[in-house]
């Protein structure tokens, strides 16, 4: 009968191997410096690229138990977090590996047990001390843009890509629906630092659904900026004093504009700080991911817009979709408001029958085919039908089902529909035929939005519908990239939908290489819930490892200190104290191999072991001086921890500091200290149902037990 | 063609105990379970080897229930666990435990079954006598006044399951909530026979244990995208909701397509008269004024557009295991029917509102008075909270148990310690008169009495898993832990702290002695005494109710399954 029974060996403890040799793979993945990897399938010979914990874990063979409970505790940081599935599994991996160690030198199971996770709840308590508040970041920034240059090498250094500067205080219009060509020529001559010009405009495109083509200067030809949505307006002079650069440019060129820009300026908002925090938070952040803080900044300036009245400054993840454009370079990604999604050549050539019209919109929240039926909804099989006259004017029951569905979509004049699930093929055509637009698989929040801002009632049955359930005011066009040239890349087509004053926005990414589609969705999903996280936590962890390197010194200390913690229970207390400090030193080793593999991959030193020595300088000036939190604080305001911060922002000391999720990341490390605690303590595998029989005939049947 | 097979003759095997096969069975079996017992027991994996759901646990309840095992010597003694677990919740790897235990050591005894079966018998009713008896040392009783012991009864189930990967402040939190949620259940206005409430456990998992928390009412998660934010819902007169509650599919389908075939003419759509009926029905709640319509399976969405576009409030998809709980809370009686309702079947309810708990939202039933409440359950991965929802669950049984016979025994070991020093007490003066009765002698007994002994110690020897020695005190009779490493000739009084269930601390000489290895040499000893000090913050308790079942069970499985003496396998 089904049941096998294998021991784990108590000190080589299977389980703990073979979680250490799964996040072996990951080390690679960790810190802001990623080294991507490809996975092949030798049975296949297909590649995939990876660069996240999450991808890795997804594309390795995981029938071991062990492997199967990393990948659900992944998967759960991953759901609740997006991000820290790196520092997890490399957790996981080096505690596995020290608690390996601990088991070698005989420390009972509930003494590792006990300490560890009494080591881990102290260290948690203790760095509390390194959390900032989001407002003294705010403050932080304020302080240093009294400093201009820091601003000023930052964003020349970066060239085109460059940073997003929260010093441009932008007004958005969302009225504009027909592209605009603005001519920069005007006032591009004004300014010499082609590099710089270069700079602003691409960053003014981050702002706004418009991308920037942007010329040098001296080639004389016109530098555009085009765009349907939204188009940067305005200054605020009295902000911009502050850098002499952008007061020149923004006047020069703007009041110029006047006409073409229709900008306004809302009220100022009471606390300068708030308004450009939420930029500056997702750049401190976001650890050097460009791309994806370009994107983010967009969608923070534009939803703090939205949300000015209100005055609240959350991010709202619901209103934020992707669309995934292969087969332009990278630059071309922005953000634009509404609903860009791909469509089939078929389709698009509907919009074109559309014009400037406003839709009227319907939204399905099931499957637009004749069998669809709601979840829950049992067919009957024993029902017959019989015809008693048949005639032969009426057609098949399928084209009975299309008449009538079309019928009503023509009757309520419905331009766009957007359903959740699939739609009939056969439907689409006719729809097209008609000039309604059909559009499958919509994500609920999309519907949620659309709903929202043209009063639809979504419906599952096309039956149900009445005159209330239909919405208007929809606006649908092809998606232009940067440099105004609508898309159409081969197979399927750009489009985008829109609605006054709808919340909706949708990061285009975009990359020419196919295999990083995967990775840049990714990236991008893992700093917008990063700002999330910041904002609902209300604080962040200085980064650049001074967490970590307060934990070090933090259980270093516990276990020299031989404080005899008084359990209630005797059952897991006696054992405790005597293995102490051999377990706190195992639970400290490994905060240090991460720190010294994040220098490493971040190529702050050569070697593990030279990454070792300068951590434990770094640990012994800290001890030195008394305070190790204070000191840390000091070295962190100074950039000068294990050298200049983990960012690639390496040169610029000064006003960017790097900052890590608090939750996410004290999550991380219980999630993974949990892990590794659930597989020490267990001492055997049951295996039920059918691979039973395969074991007792096998040639590892004898490891195994059978009942 | 047909061919037909002889009938294979069944298979006697006689004395089935002392075939090797079955004993080393039972004794994996015993290693198993033992290996998992108590607060530093380890845990198993149980998965089916293919990489799907690995189910991490040291509880009885979920091993014995995915174990299935070969011989029926095995199969007679999980079921009667499973069958206490399933009365009890509380104390299964007790029973199976002290069953291997008894099993072993009757065995191994030169003493005749049916001797062994009486004399056994009346050292069971010798045990339970003394636990019910007030002069009983090791047990206390539960005063419902104040909080503390029901707060220990409760953080004793949770610290004994480490799977749960609990830390002390999560410990802390779900002990204050558990315990909470059972006060819900507890009904204000005691009529003459109370029935308690009943606590929902709402699963969600992936965040942090101390995002848990207790509401009262009932929450169904809903998915809606109509639902607009702020709930407006249809009063009646008195300010109360109206709620009808079905518990027929409203999805529209066919309600009884089980037999026979349906015939229908070309254009007739069943469909669209299934439908017909359901938007009447629709009508009649609008015109009864009903705020809240509750479904436990689907309501079609033509009825849905329909009740919201009335201003009444559609959930469906509700769930068998929420109906009765609903209709206890609104007072409603469930609809079976589409075709018929009756005013009669409407409850009420306070108050409906929206909550929303990570990424799931809610609509939150809140009664007028309650007796049925949510505990809404975090913990961070899958197979944690699996486990973290059979203690949760097991501690509500253990508190429901213990409010019936509000008692609870010494846990840690200390109750197996002190009724083993008790029984070789009473069975050293038992009068010559007991043993005529039991048609034994003096020397059987005493044989089947120490085995009775060494049994309900090896269960407490269970609870140590990391090597050390376990000792007994000739005073209480308590149970104590020393840790390995230290050389066993020194004084016990330097190493031990606190007896396992924590009521005894090292202050006076309790003059220990190791608990095993005294094989052949009972002590005999005077009564063991109860503690002095009554009653102590931090206390591991067991249930009374469950513990006492355990043993009888034990026993009695040990006895039948000592009693078999043929296995007849039908081998068709």
């Amino acid at each position: 009968l089904p049941m096998a029974f294998r021991d784990v060996n108590a000190r080589r403890h299977i389980g703990l191997q073979q979680l250490s040799s799964l996040a072996l793979a990951g080390r690679t993945l960790l810190g802001p410096m990623k080294s991507c990897k490809f996975i092949v399938d030798e049975s296949t010979n297909q590649s995939t690229l990876i660069c996240s914990a999450l991808r890795l874990i997804e594309s390795l063979d995981l029938t071991s138990a062990a492997g199967q409970l990393l990948n659900e505790t992944i998967q759960a940081q991953n759901k609740e977090f997006k991000t820290g599935m790196s520092t997890l599994l490399f957790l996981v991996g080096a505690w596995s590996n020290a608690v390996l160690e601990c088991l070698q030198q005989n420390v009972p199971v509930s003494a590792i047990v006990s300490v560890m996770s009494e080591g881990l709840n102290s260290c948690c308590e203790r760095v509390q001390c390194l959390q900032i508040s989001i407002h003294d970041v705010n403050k932080e920034l304020c302080s240093s843009s009294v400093r201009p240059n820091t601003f000023k090498s930052v964003t020349c250094q970066i060239g085109h890509d460059c940073l997003l500067n929260p010093q441009i205080f932008l007004y958005f219009q969302k009225e504009i629906s027909a592209p605009e060509v603005i001519p920069m020529n005007s006032c591009s001559h004004q300014e010499d630092d082609c590099n710089f010009n270069k700079c602003l405009a691409s960053s003014l495109g981050g702002f706004g659904s418009i991308a920037s083509l942007v010329k040098p200067v001296g080639d004389k030809s016109t530098s555009v900026i085009s765009g349907s949505g939204v188009i940067a307006s305005s200054c605020n002079k009295q902000k911009l004093t502050h850098s002499r650069y952008f007061s020149t440019i923004a006047k020069s060129r703007f009041s110029s504009q006047q006409d073409n820009f229709q900008g306004y300026l809302s009220g100022q908002p009471a606390d300068p700080c708030e308004c450009y925090g939420l930029g500056h938070l997702a750049m401190t952040l976001s650890h050097g991911n460009q791309t994806s803080m370009k994107l983010l900044q967009s969608i923070v300036a534009y939803q703090q817009e939205r949300a000015e009245c209100s005055g609240s400054s959350q991010l709202n993840i619901a209103e934020i979709v992707t669309c995934c454009l292969l087969g332009l370079p990278e630059s071309y990604s922005c953000v634009s408001p509404g609903f860009v999604t791909l469509v089939s050549p078929e389709q698009a050539t509907v919009i074109k029958y559309f014009e400037d019209k406003p839709l009227r919109i319907l939204l399905m929240d099931g499957d637009l085919t004749e069998q669809y039926r709601h979840l829950g909804f049992n067919r009957s099989c024993n029902v017959r039908t019989i015809l008693e006259h048949p005639s032969l004017q009426e057609g098949r029951a399928g084209d009975l089902w299309l008449n009538s569905m079309l019928d009503i979509l023509i009757s309520f004049e419905v331009n766009l529909v957007l359903v959740k699930g699939k739609v009939c093929e056969n439907l689409m055509e006719r729809c097209i035929a008609n000039t309604i637009l059909v559009i499958g698989s919509v994500t609920r929040d999309v519907l949620c939005a659309f709903g929202e801002v043209t009063s639809a009632q979504p419906v599952t049955y096309l039956t149900q519908l009445n005159t209330s359930c239909v919405g208007s005011g929809a606006y649908a066009e092809l998606w232009k990239a940067c440099d105004g040239r609508a898309m159409d890349l081969g197979e399927l087509v750009p489009i985008r939908i829109k609605v006054r004053g709808i919340p909706l926005l949708t990061a285009v990414l975009t990359t020419a290489v196919a295999s990083k589609m995967q990775l840049i969705e990714d990236q991008f999903w893992t700093l917008v819930y990063r700002l999330h996280h910041a904002l609902n936590d209300k604080k962040v962890f200085l980064g650049g490892g001074a967490v970590e390197l307060l934990c070090l010194s933090h259980v270093q200390m516990l276990a020299n200190k031989n404080a005899v913690k008084d359990f209630h229970n005797p059952w897991l207390a006696a054992p405790a104290t005597e293995y102490k400090s051999v377990v706190l030193q195992a639970l400290a080793s490994g905060w240090k191999q991460y720190l010294s593999v994040v220098m490493c991959n971040t190529a702050k030193a050569a070697s593990e072991l030279e990454a070792c020595t300068s951590v434990d300088y770094h640990l012994k000036k800290a001890a030195d001086c008394g305070s190790p939190s204070a000191y840390i604080l000091k070295e962190f305001r100074r950039d000068d921890l294990l050298g200049g911060g983990f960012g690639p922002f390496i040169d610029h000391r000064e006003g960017l500091k790097v900052y890590d999720n608090v939750t996410a990341k004290t999550e991380a490390w219980r999630r993974a200290l949990d892990l590794v605690l659930l597989v020490l303590q267990t001492d055997a595998e049951i295996i039920t149902g059918p691979k039973r029989k395969q074991l007792l005939n096998s040639h590892v049947s004898s490891e195994f037990m059978f009942l | 063609m047909s061919r037909l097979e002889a009938k294979k003759p069944p298979l006697f095997i006689s004395e089935p105990l002392t075939k090797d096969a079955v004993s080393q069975s039972l004794s994996l079996l015993s290693g198993i379970l033992k290996s998992c017992y108590g607060p530093a027991g380890r845990l198993k994996q149980l998965h089916n080897g293919m990489g799907g759901y690995v189910c991490t646990t040291s509880q009885s309840s979920a091993i014995l229930g995915r174990l299935s095992v070969s011989h029926p010597v095995l199969s007679v003694l999980t079921a009667s666990v499973q069958n206490h677990i399933s009365r009890f919740s509380d104390c299964g790897l007790f029973t199976a435990i002290l069953c291997c235990s008894l099993i072993e050591n009757f065995k191994s005894l030169n003493v005749a079954p049916c001797t062994v079966l009486k004399i056994s018998k009346h050292l069971l009713s010798l045990c339970m006598d003394y636990l019910k008896s007030e002069a009983c040392g090791c047990r206390v009783s539960v005063d419902f006044s104040s909080v503390e012991t029901l707060l220990c009864l409760v953080r004793s189930v949770l610290t004994s399951k480490p799977a749960c990967m609990l830390n002390k402040p999560e410990v802390d939190h779900l002990t204050t909530l558990i315990l909470k949620a059972f006060m819900f259940t507890v009904p204000c206005h005691v009529e003459t026979n109370a029935v308690l409430g009943k606590c929902v456990i709402v699963p969600v998992k992936g965040r942090r244990v101390a995002d848990s928390t207790v509401l009262p009412g009932l929450l169904i998660e809903t998915t809606e995208i109509h639902l607009a934010n702020p709930l407006t819902v249809k009063r009646t007169c008195s300010n109360l909701v109206k709620v009808a509650l079905f518990c027929v599919s409203m999805a529209g389908d066919l309600s009884n397509p089980e037999e026979g075939t349906i015939t229908v003419h070309h254009g007739i759509s069943l469909e669209m008269l299934e439908l017909n009926q359901l938007l009447n029905i629709g009508k009649q709640l609008v015109s009864d004024e009903v705020g809240l319509v509750v479904c436990q399976k689907v309501i079609h969405p033509s009825l849905k557009q329909y009740l919201k576009e009335n201003h009444v409030i559609a959930l469906d998809r509700a769930g068998l295991c929420l109906m009765e709980p609903l209709s206890q809370m609104t007072g409603s009686k469930p609809i079976a029917s589409i075709h018929l309702l009756s005013p009669s079947c409407y409850g009420s309810l306070k108050d409906v509102s929206i909550e929303s708990f990570a990424s799931k939202h809610f609509v939150h039933l809140i009664p007028k008075d309650t007796v049925v409440c949510s505990l809404i359950l975090c913990n961070r991965n899958e197979t944690a909270w699996d486990e973290l929802k059979r203690a949760c669950e097991t501690a509500e049984h253990v508190l429901q148990l213990t409010i019936k016979e509000p008692l609870a025994l010494l846990g840690g070991g200390c109750t197996e310690t002190h009724l083993a020093s008790y029984i070789r007490h009473k069975s050293c003066s038992l009068s010559a008169s007991s043993f005529k009765d039991m048609d034994c002698s003096r020397t059987q007994y005493q044989l089947v009495a120490d085995g009775f002994c060494r049994s309900l110690e090896s269960v407490a020897c269970s609870l140590n898993h990391d090597g050390g020695e376990i000792l007994t005190d000739t005073v209480y009779g308590h149970c104590w832990f020393v840790p390995s490493g230290f050389p066993s000739v020194s004084n016990w009084s330097d190493l031990v702290s606190k007896c396992g269930c924590g009521i005894n601390g090292n202050t006076e000489n309790l003059n220990w002695r190791l608990l095993q290895g005294q094989f052949g040499s009972p002590v005999i000893q005077g009564c063991p005494e109860a503690p002095s000090v009554k009653v102590v913050d931090f206390l591991t308790l067991d249930c009374f109710v469950a513990k006492c079942s355990g043993l009888q069970v034990a026993l009695e499985t040990a006895n039948l399954i000592l009693d078999l003496s043929y296995v007849i396998e039908d081998q068709n």
